[in-house]
């Protein structure tokens, strides 16, 4: 009957979380799509990441840096970050099989979201990106 | 609506097991104490022993009740801080930081000696009489590899002398491209030649370090929760369960079914054993382990690679300590049993996030499970539901009891906090 009960509340929870995920933030388009089918899982559908696990994406250093900065995470992973400075244990997979386009709407989504104001890149940005870690 | 159905089914099957004991849990409608921030089963009352102490991981309390707390991350230049109530009022008013320069998860007395690990070495102290361990600590055991995943080291001791140390794997699921879509597991896996198992040690011998050590049990992709049942004799654990089942394979798994998929699962080790990562998983709903996605598996296929668990609780919840208390102060039904930390999840997402409490196993001397598990502190995370961890606002990680029969309880959240549980009686 306990065990009944504290099921039914936590269903109950769930569909609040299913509206909750609808409301939030509809006009990030593709870039949103392609954000919470790749990235979401870690860094969580607000951007907040997992404390000592997963990077918080909001108002973040990189989000509002340099073209380079989230695109090199994307394609990169957590090689991207020097060895040694992270304070996160759980490693970042390369998304590189990902397209230059897809990589920048995901980029661009990340930069004008999660109370940051990078900017939107392009895939032309990616593609460069991509290209001068060829060689390493 | 059969959605809800799937999962009402799910959990109960997950709650489902042989109900004799009757312990009685936190009840779910209880409001959240203001003054402590926890809710506790009945006859049990908290107090916030040390707050603002920075990432408390696990705890060890010596006879003379100074509670050593591992810092995951340094606190003003110091990894493990020694706690003190010289005025018995339930709140630590001596407070000595040491292990200066260092971080760690494992934390425990065994023989006269305070043990401390760091993700890459276990080093021991003499323990004090009062205040923090001093002088150079002795290497116990050093070298450890630190892939970052899973690179905590906690471990218990047996009656014997010796040192068993959780060495997780640095993987999700052993898949060829660290958690990348389409990519398959390795057969055999791998990284189970020097992770993913406990390793045993001799708990007084400097100087050791791996290769010294006898793999006693694999197949475990990590086990924050290890501990030794002193009345039975045995190793126990909880793992923490892979992630990521509809990331990876959305075709296979919805959204609801990754939040729930797979259990969390507590067992019994003996030497020898193989739990079945990263091979199998557990799904309440099925009989026998089902085989993973990585390998082949549909969500239904079962492997009959590892064994099955005593317990299997909700995805997720992770479990990051194990205390099978050792006083007798508890009622006496409880004096055999396990508590089992659950710090919470993060990857139930899009759907709330879970977990966020202490439980507590009934459990004979025999160390078999003689009841239906219960809430036994709850309330760490807040009113919910928690769609983010980071909204959680503590999340407890680690266990250890006085030798008075008070529950410690930590938390890394939110600066850090420490609460003292006593029983007081129904």
């Amino acid at each position: 009957m306990k065990a009944n009960k504290f099921a039914a509340a936590l269903v109950a929870a769930s569909l609040t979380g299913a509206a909750y995920a609808q409301d939030e933030e509809a006009d990030g388009g593709t870039g949103q799509a392609l954000y919470e089918a790749n990235c979401a899982a870690c860094h969580q559908y607000d951007g907040g990441g997992v404390p000592m696990m997963q990077p918080e994406l909001i108002l973040s250093e990189k989000a509002n840096g340099d073209i380079g900065g989230v695109i090199d995470m994307i394609l990169l992973g957590s090689a991207a970050v020097p060895a040694g400075t992270s304070g996160y244990s759980n490693e970042m997979p390369p998304f590189d099989y990902l397209s230059d386009e897809d990589i920048a709407l995901i980029a661009s989504y990340v930069r004008t979201h999660f109370e940051n104001s990078g900017g939107a890149v392009t895939a032309d940005d990616v593609r460069a990106r991509r290209a001068s870690h060829a060689g390493q | 609506m059969k959605r809800q159905l799937l999962a009402i089914l799910m959990m109960s099957a997950a709650m489902a097991v042989p109900a004799q004991a009757d312990i009685t849990g936190v009840a779910e409608d209880a409001p959240i104490p203001a003054d402590t921030g926890i809710k506790l089963a009945p006859g049990f009352r908290a107090t916030v022993f040390a707050d603002g102490i920075g990432a408390a991981r696990h705890m060890a309390v010596s006879d003379n009740g100074w509670v050593y707390v591992a810092l995951m991350k340094p606190e003003e230049g110091f990894g493990a801080v020694a706690l003190y109530d010289s005025d018995g009022d339930g709140k630590a008013d001596e407070r000595v930081p040491f292990a200066r320069g260092m971080s760690g998860t494992g934390m425990g007395i065994n023989d006269g000696h305070l043990y401390f690990a760091e993700d890459e070495r276990i080093m021991r102290w003499p323990l004090p009489e009062g205040g923090a361990p001093e002088g150079e600590a002795e290497m116990i055991v050093e070298g450890f590899p630190n892939k970052r995943q899973h690179s905590a080291k906690p471990f218990t001791f047996d009656s014997d002398g010796h040192l068993y140390v959780n060495i997780g794997a640095p993987s999700n699921a052993c898949m060829e491209k660290m958690r990348t879509k389409g990519s398959p597991g390795m057969d055999p896996c791998p990284i189970l030649e020097e992770f993913g198992g406990v390793w045993r040690f001799d708990a007084d011998k400097a100087g050791q370090t791996q290769v010294d050590g006898m793999r006693y049990a694999t197949g475990i992709r990590n086990a924050m929760a290890i501990d030794w049942n002193p009345h039975a004799g045995a190793l126990y654990i909880a793992q923490h369960g892979r992630d990521q089942l509809n990331s990876f394979f959305p075709d296979m798994y919805t959204e609801q079914q990754s939040a729930e998929l797979p259990a969390e699962e507590f067992h019994r080790v003996e030497e020898g054993a193989d739990i079945g990562w990263p091979y199998g998983y557990v799904d309440p709903d099925i009989e026998g382990r089902v085989l993973m996605p990585e390998y082949g598996g549909d969500g239904k296929a079962t492997t009959d690679r590892g064994q099955e668990p005593l317990i299997a609780f909700p995805g997720h919840w992770a479990p990051n300590d194990l205390l099978f208390p050792r006083s007798e102060v508890l009622p006496a039904e409880m004096r055999t049993g396990a508590f089992i930390a659950f710090h919470g999840s993060w990857n139930r997402a899009p759907k709330p996030q879970a977990g966020y409490r202490v439980v507590f196993v009934p459990m004979d001397e025999a160390g078999a499970v003689s009841g239906d598990w219960v809430t036994f502190a709850d309330g760490f995370a807040g009113e919910g539901p928690i769609m983010s961890p980071r909204n959680a606002k503590h999340r407890p990680t680690g266990l250890a009891e006085g030798a008075d029969g008070a529950i410690y309880i930590s938390s890394l959240m939110s600066g850090g906090r420490v609460w003292k549980v006593v029983y007081e009686g129904q």
